[in-house]
């Protein structure tokens, strides 16, 4: 009987507190958005799964614990702490990156620039809320709507945060069909949503071999911190365009992202221990992060907006919410609302020239932050 | 420490101004420089272009591949309508045909959004897949139109 009773009190069951069933809770929760509603499923699902493995109450020192230095978990969470994941996830994405469309129409880029002052408003929100510079730097990076770059910055900045700074951007990136119409609606006028974009030119194929070339030395050369990010970026893309290594460029796109994808997603799901995670600062986080990532859709936006005043050729306000780098939830957006009121309006290709940039702009800022930070 | 003295005291107007004036500047002049791509690239193509066409330049300029078509100045946003315009194009490929074909002579041709115009004719089942990546084509007959008026 002894022996039962001691077996009960080591179950899951006897150890489990209200913050765990909480954290279940929000895992199902991503499960059901992920699967049934197709909100991110190829992030959210990976990381709803992780919430319900980290949250399963355990005996504290048999090396099962993600935060337990010899356990499986805390192994495979290695490449989440040293920005390994992120690097790779990178190369996978710079592999899937057609910069056509950026190449053609070169003006889209600053969109992309003007996207990332939702970084920079959010730092100083994270400084006034009372948070030291290096955690409010990862916080501020939300609003760049990047999950990998985010967790990257985290984990050289404030590494005791990366759960709920993952969470809260893998969370906005989903959120992105809730979260940005309203902003862009509210920002823009019909007149302004029913704008066309003209057909873009085509691109040869040098110009996209040379582009990732160019790209990498003058990004890493201003923020010698994003290389990580932009040095694996880059180069995936120069393996995609320079068509003499097809293999490896393939095998970046599918197999190594994937890799990383469920690997990453998995183990900051299951960073999210309730007791570790459920805190003020998180609830903080979350916050901040929801005014990071609508600051940034509107700077974009209303920077659009400036442009036209000056540009004799319009452009759509609406391409100025995808400079975030959500890719490609914020193109695809743009897209529909722009649909919504003019079915004959296509923004996609525009709008994924934005997104594009969104992602060298934001990895840029994690770069700048990072350096900014190294001395305090 | 909170507000606007934390900000101050950790230097967050400094870091959040450069920060974002270096981000901007760095992607000005990446999109600077990918505006000028093309026109150097042209001009490191000129030189040899040139000289090659001193050496080899045929007396007859050759024929150009557009087919003459005036196209409407405001292109139809009804589908039918597209389908009438293509039709004689269509007509010139045959039966049945490779849609990289089509594209191809759309694009010769200046039509507007080829690529997404062909996707709206496969959608409206106007163009059908044969296999193989050959399409036949299916013209909208005016049963649709009346279909269309009545729904």
């Amino acid at each position: 009987m002894e022996l039962f009773f001691q077996f009960v009190s080591n179950t899951g069951f006897y150890l489990a507190d209200y913050r765990n069933v909480i954290m279940i809770v929000v895992g199902s929760l991503f499960l059901y958005l992920g699967t049934a509603k197709h909100y991110e499923p190829l992030l959210l699902i990976p990381i709803g799964f992780g919430i319900l493995v980290g949250n399963v109450p355990f005996f504290k020192g048999f090396g099962l614990g993600i935060y337990e230095s010899n356990s499986v978990l805390h192994y495979l969470y290695f490449g989440v702490v040293t920005g390994l994941y992120p690097s790779i996830v990178f190369l996978g994405l710079g592999a899937m990156t057609d910069f056509s469309s950026l190449l053609a129409r070169p003006v889209l880029m600053l969109l992309g620039a003007a996207a990332q002052m939702g970084i920079f408003f959010t730092l100083l929100g994270a400084l006034a809320l009372g948070f030291l510079p290096k955690e409010a730097g990862s916080i501020a990076i939300i609003g760049g709507a990047d999950g990998p770059t985010s967790i990257f910055l985290t984990a050289k900045l404030a590494p005791h945060l990366i759960g709920p700074i993952a969470i809260a951007a893998y969370s906005y990136m989903a959120l992105i069909p809730v979260i940005q119409p309203p902003i862009m609606r509210l920002l823009t006028t019909r007149k302004e949503r029913l704008i066309r974009m003209p057909e873009l030119r085509e691109v040869s194929k040098k110009e996209r071999v040379i582009f990732p070339a160019v790209g990498v030395l003058l990004c890493c050369f201003l923020a010698p911190a994003s290389i990580p990010l932009l040095g694996m970026f880059f180069f995936g893309n120069f393996l995609k365009e320079c068509g003499a290594a097809d293999r490896l460029a393939q095998t970046a796109r599918t197999a190594i992202i994937d890799t990383a994808t469920i690997l990453l997603g998995l183990t900051v799901g299951a960073s999210t221990q309730g007791d570790v995670f459920l805190t003020g600062k998180s609830v903080c986080i979350f916050l901040l992060g929801a005014v990071a990532f609508s600051i940034a859709t509107a700077s974009g936006v209303i920077f659009a907006k400036i442009m036209n005043l000056v540009l004799k050729e319009k452009i759509n306000p609406l391409l100025g919410a995808a400079g975030v780098s959500a890719v490609p939830g914020s193109a695809r957006e743009v897209h529909l609302v722009g649909q919504s009121e003019d079915p004959e309006n296509y923004l996609l290709m525009h709008a994924m020239a934005c997104n594009s940039s969104g992602v060298i702009g934001s990895a840029i800022c994690a770069g700048i932050l990072w350096s900014f930070m190294v001395g305090l | 420490m909170y507000g606007l003295q934390a900000i101050t005291a950790h230097n967050g107007w400094a870091m959040a101004f450069a920060g974002a004036l270096i981000v901007f500047s760095g992607l000005v002049v990446l999109s600077f420089i990918i505006s000028q791509l093309h026109k150097v690239l042209l001009l490191f193509e000129k030189k040899p272009v040139d000289f090659q066409n001193d050496l080899e330049r045929p007396d007859i300029e050759p024929p150009e591949d557009k087919l003459g078509l005036s196209l409407p100045k405001q292109f139809p946003a009804d589908i039918r309508e597209i389908a009438r315009l293509y039709k004689p194009l269509v007509e010139a490929l045959g039966e049945t045909f490779c849609l990289s074909e089509l594209y191809e002579i759309l694009r010769k041709n200046d039509f507007p959004h080829p690529h997404i115009t062909l996707t709206a004719l496969r959608e409206s089942e106007i163009l059908i897949p044969d296999g193989d990546g050959v399409f036949t084509w299916n013209p909208p007959t005016e049963n649709d139109d009346n279909e269309k008026v009545e729904g």
